[in-house]
């Protein structure tokens, strides 16, 4: 009796199933006919369950579709379930995708029938064909953007490279997507890059900044706009813009340097060309009268034409150096220590002369990659200002120290003991040339001149530090 | 007639005060290479001994002939009638004329090399603005 009702609670909970099941479901044996089917089957053909049973499953299917289903029956018969999907016309009804599955009912190891549970997935197919179709959209876009563009997930792994990306980087999407974008670029761990895109994900803050890709020798114009799911980031190539606004600047500064060489050269015409000048034309004049002193009158013409010869010579070599400047030969690397030997050994005399002492502390094999020439005569030139320019209170002490500039290059210092000049006075003039900051014994206001026009026509820098009777500094970098 | 000579250059101090003599243009000379040194002797003539004339070079080391104008400022008042200021420069630049305007002790500026014609128009210059 309990197994009875058991049974029958079974058989109705089945049948439960069976009938109140959204999906068409049919039961037919090995020729396909139906020997059960329900509710909903019969709604959709609008028929009796008298009119459907005992009649073979291909009555109620187009034509081009019984084959299939009579394959996929066999299969099932064959004791496995089979699922596939058919694309049906019934008459005067909307196309319909079905997904079809027929599940084989085993009774002792036979199969006796087979179930068949037909879905109507057309909406979900539709659904999914549109998302396909977004995307391949949105695909389509991102390919054919100009920008370069690839997203980011929370954890740096990139899920979207486009082509601009592969292109500007040199990468293939194959190789870099679902990688980590810091270990794909190490060397911007710590970068501008790399604190950007931080600081937009962490404070959900759009970025655009331009930064400069060593490795490539680019210069990116990037925008990156934080989201749920990571990073998108554009970026673009701006390297030739960034080129053309060096080349301008270049440009704006060689102006700005001929245009301060024009006003200097009016200078030098005006006092230190017309002052011999006007010297010669004054003693010339009174020689036009006999005069007591005429050997004195003649000896000081003379050295007011020897004078004038100079500062021509001084123009020449100034205007020599001036067009060098652009030359851009880059010279074999050339070693200080050789060269201040040299220097040493021209300046040995005058310097035992002034009892001076030269203290040198720089590694032996520090090198610059300068003119040599030019290095020689700013040796030369700074040692023989610092014997000019010696304190009368103490003996002449020249310390010269150099390190290798962390960026290549070296970094030297050139520091004396000496009279020294007052700086606030001399001001932006320390440079300059024909400008002296001491009396005696007069120099022509050409060395300084000339050492910083040296430096900078290889590329370095000089600045100067001086205090009266204490001594100068000169602090040179060399690339 | 007193007159003072501003110059760092010797030769040109040389030929001034040579023209000078010549043309009987003054009594006495006094000369500096170093214009801190006619600072203080000017200081120390004030204010009856100061001289009628000075000559004043420009471009000089250390401390320029503007900056000479410029320690004089305080004195201008006290030197106005008595002593006539002559900017005697190599220079042609056009620029060294109008900023000499600015100073009311400056008299004129005048082109090296000087001589006879241009220091009679000096000589003219001064008798007036003594009378």
């Amino acid at each position: 009796m309990s197994e009875s009702a058991q049974f029958v609670n079974s058989e109705q909970r089945f049948r439960s199933l069976f009938e109140n099941n959204l999906d068409f479901i049919l039961f037919q044996d090995r020729n396909g006919v139906i020997l059960d089917v329900n509710e909903p089957f019969l709604q959709l053909w609008n028929c009796s369950k008298a009119d459907v049973l005992g009649r073979g499953i291909s009555d109620f299917l187009p034509p081009e579709l019984i084959p299939v289903f009579r394959e996929k029956l066999i299969q099932a018969f064959q004791g496995t379930r089979v699922q596939f999907n058919v694309a049906v016309q019934f008459r005067g009804a909307e196309p319909r995708v079905l997904n079809i599955s027929k599940v084989p009912l085993r009774v002792d190891g036979s199969v006796r029938g087979v179930h068949m549970v037909a879905r109507d997935i057309t909406d979900l197919t539709a659904s999914h064909q549109m998302i396909e179709q977004q995307a391949k959209t949105l695909n389509t876009i991102f390919e054919s953007i100009t920008d370069a563009l690839f997203l980011v997930d929370r954890d740096w792994c990139l899920t979207f490279v486009n082509r601009e990306v592969e292109r500007l980087l040199q990468i293939d999407r194959q190789q870099v997507l679902g990688k980590n974008l810091w270990t794909l670029f190490p060397d911007e761990v710590g970068g501008e890059f790399y604190h950007q895109y931080h600081h937009a994900l962490a404070m959900g803050q759009a970025v655009h900044f331009e930064a400069y890709y060593a490795s490539l020798q680019l210069w990116l114009e990037v925008k990156a706009f934080p989201s749920e799911e990571g990073l998108s980031v554009y970026f673009s190539d701006v390297t030739l813009r960034h080129e053309a606004q060096a080349s301008q600047e270049k440009l704006a500064q060689d102006l700005h340097r001929q245009n301060q060489d024009l006003q200097q050269f009016t200078y030098i015409v005006s006092h230190n060309l017309r002052g011999p000048l006007a010297n010669a034309m004054g003693l010339s004049q009174l020689l036009t009268a006999p005069d007591p002193d005429q050997a004195t009158l003649l000896s000081h013409l003379q050295t007011s034409l020897v004078q004038l010869d100079v500062v021509l010579q001084d123009m020449n070599t100034i205007l020599t150096v001036r067009d060098k400047q652009d030359v851009a030969d880059v010279p074999a690397p050339t070693r200080l220590a050789d060269v201040l030997n040299l220097v040493l050994q021209e300046m040995n005399e005058p310097l035992q002369q002034a009892g001076g002492q030269i203290i040198r502390d720089f590694p032996e094999d520090l090198h610059t990659h300068g003119n040599r020439a030019y290095i020689y005569s700013i040796f030369l030139n700074l040692l023989s200002n610092s014997i000019r320019y010696r304190s009368q209170q103490r003996a002449l002490v020249v310390t010269i120290t150099g390190s290798p500039h962390p960026e290549g290059g070296a970094q030297l210092t050139f520091a004396d003991n000496g009279s020294g000049f007052d700086q606030e006075k001399a001001g932006a003039d320390v440079f300059k040339l024909y400008k002296r900051f001491h009396t005696s014994p007069s120099g022509r206001g050409m060395g300084l001149y000339l050492v910083k026009a040296h430096v900078e026509s290889m590329g370095g820098t000089i600045a100067v530090e001086s205090r009266v009777e204490v001594g100068t500094q000169f602090f040179l970098f060399l690339p | 007639m007193h007159t003072v000579l501003i110059d760092d250059d010797y030769i040109s101090i040389f030929l001034t005060t040579r023209i000078l003599q010549r043309e009987n243009f003054t009594d006495t000379i006094t000369s500096f290479q170093l214009p801190q040194e006619a600072i203080h002797y000017l200081q120390d003539a004030m204010p009856d001994q100061v001289p009628d004339v000075i000559f004043l070079d420009l471009n000089m080391p250390i401390m320029s002939g503007w900056d000479f104008l410029d320690t004089l400022k305080p004195l201008e008042a006290q030197l106005a009638g008595r002593c006539s200021i002559y900017i005697l420069t190599s220079s042609v630049a056009p620029s060294d004329k109008l900023k000499a305007e600015e100073y009311s002790l400056v008299a004129s500026v005048i082109n090296k090399p000087l001589d006879g014609p241009k220091l009679q128009a000096i000589r003219t210059q001064v008798l007036e603005n003594r009378s």
